[in-house]
């Protein structure tokens, strides 16, 4: 394998801090912070008491263990509960008002907020920090119906909507980060597609972590109404740290009668240095519910970043004959630790899904897959096929495979299968042969291992992710 | 006993004093492993689908001597190599060992006899535990070096319940030198209710070979919790096959370890079940060394209101490149209110491995049952042809040719109208 040794390691490159004035408050969480948090935000009494009764339940829970990672637990004391950049003007009219030093992030980050979103077809909610500062095409898509807006902002002008639909899929009391997200969510995105509407462009937002020592907790909710459907997209990157920050973000997906919704993610945030030093701690509850008949969620995620990652998109398959998939691409390098993977509740009758995973190991790292296929006894004629697949880079990695499989109809079909291999040195020799050079094959074996879930993502990501997982490898290789 | 019932649970002091002596360390350290612990709970990961709430009130006693009078199950192949315990104590009677070759011993243990827990090492855990702190004969098979025995031997530890429920501790240490060779049939019998925990050792030295055909067909009422640790040493061989037909709720826990290099393990399992039984298979596999190959099939049949659980775990270690580790777990479910739990687990620390794992549960095909009535045969006869089908190819792997036409008998039996499949 000398030939794949000395590729030279490929520094974090979205890794710079942006300089602007905060508002924050001090470290530390109580019902205190939680009322200000509200009232700075102008929400309704309802709202607050949500937050207050998340917050009430969160203290009697302790954080889970039984996942396959190890870290030190982080200080909930220490953490910044709400940061917002604080505006010039209490409004926008137009993209000249932002503060100049925001676009230039956005640039950066290769956020397209001119123009150039009309030729990429693209509406981005980008959420910095923790406030959403600027929404686009809202009156194209307002034309049809549908609302693409800042959370907060979705609590002023459509708070029916939210109070009907606010963890209706993730209660508060589901976990301790889902209950800790509930008491302190800052915002996050809000997406309604009213009944029968196909979202005329795929739908995207960009988080960022930025302001040293403030956790992420954002709150996504997305609703397709009988007949609509939609295709959202998530991208994250983050800058570099060395204090370890917490992501602890809520996404609940409520899909009615013949409704659709697609949720693709390419997650790069930084993910520690080499030795393991600093990166994001990645702690993510994201479930869709499949309410209506014939319903379809879909999950694709790419991920690549974070020194932790606790994450596990699900679907509830309640409506009969409702469908949900499950796409993925879990890449660690380094002392990278990822587990991950899906849940799949079938409720309802003749519910099907799929799950394939893939996991790539690195350096020192650990990838696990963790996933739970459960069959209600109601669900007759219930399908699922699951495929996990673990490739090995490297003697220090490790892989791991724990799928729970519960079954309690004779009718359902089930099936999991697993398969863990390594880039075989015939196979680079082969390319070797043919004038391509190691990294180069080394990406192609990977990107063949990965294309039945690359094809699932909306086009612009899969060139990204190919990107990505070839940049990610560099100098890990050997 | 009253004051046992009242604190609820299994205690070592319920089963009388640790009898005989001879490995003093070994029981109590043991018992000291059990102080303050309780029945395993659903809390626990290892036990989360195992409900064993059923033990919680019974009065536990140390199971009474019991006679029968003419051996409960015979093999033709092992007339001369057999040993057989009734409620825990060997019962000389139906015992005959006159066929075995020089230096093989396979009789009970000599107290102090043998390094009992070495190869199962001393995690704690309740049932071998409980085993360790109060079994009360143990048997030994003890192959020489080089020796191959070609006779099949015979274990059979007959239970019977009674007043009570009778607690039954069988201890087997099984130690094959290096390239010898054995095939062994340990079964576990009885009627109606008690608690059997039996815990079995198996240490293969170089090259050795060993068959084991372990067979569970405890009474309908019984509680089966059965330990099995192996230490699989370089280029040996440890086939094990086990059928679980009986009990109320069963446990079977393998742990194989290899010890060095280019072993081979087979590790298969196959339950029957019906009525309200449950039957869990918690293995590990641990690959340590390089360039092994183990295999594990694991089948199940649940039928009426059963459930079947399994967790396979294999765990190939930093430095274990080039193992071979395959898992299988098939379920076929023929009832409504049936249920399965399967957990094929890995967790692999070296890169150039090949390993793989599936599990499958549904109903049998339609596609099939349909192909079958077309040609004439009856709805019924069509789902025992399938199901019969499904449970007995691992039993055609039986190395013991009775052993493997009374299986296949059992198999029939447990099939509605099986008496029609005879002839085919």
């Amino acid at each position: 394998m000398s030939g794949l040794e000395g590729i030279t390691s490929q520094e974090y490159k979205y890794g710079f801090v942006t300089e602007i004035d905060a508002e924050s408050v001090a470290p530390g969480l109580d019902e205190g912070v939680i009322r200000l948090i509200s009232a700075k935000k102008g929400e309704p009494e309802w709202l607050l008491e949500f937050r207050l009764k998340a917050y009430r339940h969160w203290l009697t829970l302790s954080e889970p263990a039984w996942a396959n990672v190890h870290y030190e637990r982080p200080d909930f004391q220490k953490i910044v509960y709400y940061s917002a950049p604080k505006p010039r003007k209490p409004q926008y009219g137009s993209m000249d008002e932002v503060d100049p030093e925001l676009v230039r992030t956005f640039e950066k980050l290769g956020v397209p907020l001119h123009e150039r979103e009309a030729l990429a077809g693209v509406a981005v909610d980008v959420v910095f920090d923790s406030v959403s500062v600027t929404t686009t095409y809202k009156e194209k898509l307002g034309a049809v119906g549908i609302v693409f807006c800042s959370f907060s902002e979705a609590v002023r002008e459509h708070p029916d909507l939210v109070k009907k639909y606010l963890g209706t899929v993730v209660p508060f009391s589901d976990n301790f980060y889902a209950a800790l997200n509930s008491a302190v969510f800052t915002d996050g995105s809000f997406v309604f597609i009213p009944k029968g509407v196909q979202c005329p462009m795929d739908l995207s937002t960009y988080f960022r972590i930025n302001n040293k020592e403030s956790g992420q907790f954002e709150r996504t909710l997305i609703v397709a109404e009988e007949g609509a459907s939609v295709s959202y997209l998530e991208g994250c990157t983050a800058p570099q740290f060395d204090t370890n920050q917490l992501h602890a973000a809520v996404v609940e997906l409520v899909a009615l009668d013949d409704a659709s919704i697609k949720y693709s993610t390419v997650q790069n945030w930084y993910a520690g240095d080499k030795d393991g030093k600093g990166g994001i701690f990645n702690f993510v509850t994201k479930r869709g519910l499949c309410r209506g008949r014939r319903s379809k969620i879909s999950w694709t995620q790419v991920e690549t970043g974070s020194a932790i990652t606790w994450k596990y998109p699900s679907c509830v398959l309640a409506g009969e004959e409702s469908v949900g998939e499950f796409y993925s691409v879990a890449l660690t390098n380094h002392r990278q630790q990822a587990d991950t993977g899906t849940k799949m509740v079938h409720l309802g009758r003749n519910t099907r899904s799929t799950i394939i995973s893939k996991g790539i190991s690195a350096g020192r790292s650990s990838n696990s897959y963790r996933g739970l296929v459960k069959v209600h006894p109601k669900a007759a004629g219930a399908r699922n096929f699951s495929q996990c697949d673990s490739m090995l880079i490297g003697q220090a990695c490790s892989a791991h495979t724990f799928p729970y499989i519960e079954v309690q109809n004779r009718s359902a079909r089930v099936e999991h299968e697993a398969t863990t291999s390594k880039i075989g040195e015939e196979q680079l020799l082969y390319f070797q042969q043919r004038g391509i050079p190691a990294e180069d094959a080394i990406s192609m074996i990977i990107n063949g291992f990965c294309k039945e879930v690359f094809r699932e993502l909306p086009m612009e990501f899969a060139v990204e992710a190919t990107k990505l997982l070839s940049l990610k490898l560099e100098g890990s290789v050997g | 006993m009253a004051q046992a019932t009242a604190e609820g649970g299994l205690k070592p002091a319920m089963l009388g004093s640790p009898r005989p002596g001879g490995w003093d360390l070994f029981r109590s350290s043991a018992e000291q492993r059990l102080e303050g612990v309780e029945l395993p709970g659903q809390g626990e990961e290892a036990w989360k689908y195992l409900d064993l709430r059923p033990l919680w009130e019974l009065p536990f006693r140390p199971a009474p001597p019991s006679r029968v009078e003419a051996c409960p199950t015979i093999l033709p192949e092992a007339k001369a190599s057999r040993l057989v315990f009734l409620n825990g104590r060997c019962d000389p009677h139906h015992c005959s060992v006159a066929g075995l070759p020089d230096g093989v011993a396979f009789r009970t243990l000599v107290p102090g006899e043998a390094a009992l827990g070495t190869v199962l090492g001393e995690e704690p855990a309740f049932f071998p535990d409980l085993n360790a702190a109060r079994f009360m004969e143990g048997a030994i098979l003890r192959v020489p070096a080089g020796c191959r025995v070609v006779t099949p031997l015979h274990l059979l530890f007959w239970n019977q319940g009674g007043e009570g429920c009778p607690v039954v501790l069988p201890r087997l240490f099984v130690h094959l030198g290096a390239g010898a060779e054995a095939t062994l049939v340990e079964e576990h019998a009885g009627e109606g209710a008690y608690l059997s925990a039996p815990v079995v050792e198996v240490l293969l030295e170089e090259g050795a070979v060993l068959d084991h055909e372990r067979i569970q067909r405890e009474g309908p009422e019984a509680f089966h919790f059965a330990t099995l640790g192996a230490q699989v040493a370089g280029r040996a061989a440890y086939r094990s096959r086990t059928v679980s037909f009986g009990a109320w709720i069963s446990r079977q826990e393998p742990r194989i370890r290899f010890t060095g290099e280019e072993a081979e393990l087979t590790l298969d399992g196959l339950a029957l079940l019906g009525g309200r039984q449950v039957a869990d298979t918690h293995s590990r596999i641990d690959h340590a060394h390089p360039r092994c190959v183990s295999g594990q099939l694991h089948k199940c049949v649940a039928g009426d209101r059963s459930r079947a659980v399994f967790n396979g775990r294999i765990l190939v270690h930093p430095g274990a490149q080039q193992t071979d580790a395959r898992q299988q777990s098939r379920n076929l479910l023929l009832s409504e209110e049936a249920r399965v739990d399967t957990k094929p687990q890995l967790e692999i620390f070296a890169d150039d491995v090949k390993c793989a794992h599936g599990a499958a549960i549904g109903q049998l095909d339609p596609e099939e049952l349909f192909y079958l009535q077309s040609r004439g045969f009856s709805p019924e006869l069509a789902r025992n042809v399938l199901t019969y089908g499904f449970a007995s190819d691992l039993l055609g792997r039986i190395a013991v040719p009775s052993l493997r036409r009374r299986l296949r008998h059992a198999v029939l039996d447990r099939t509605e109208g099986g008496a029609q499949l005879e002839g085919l």
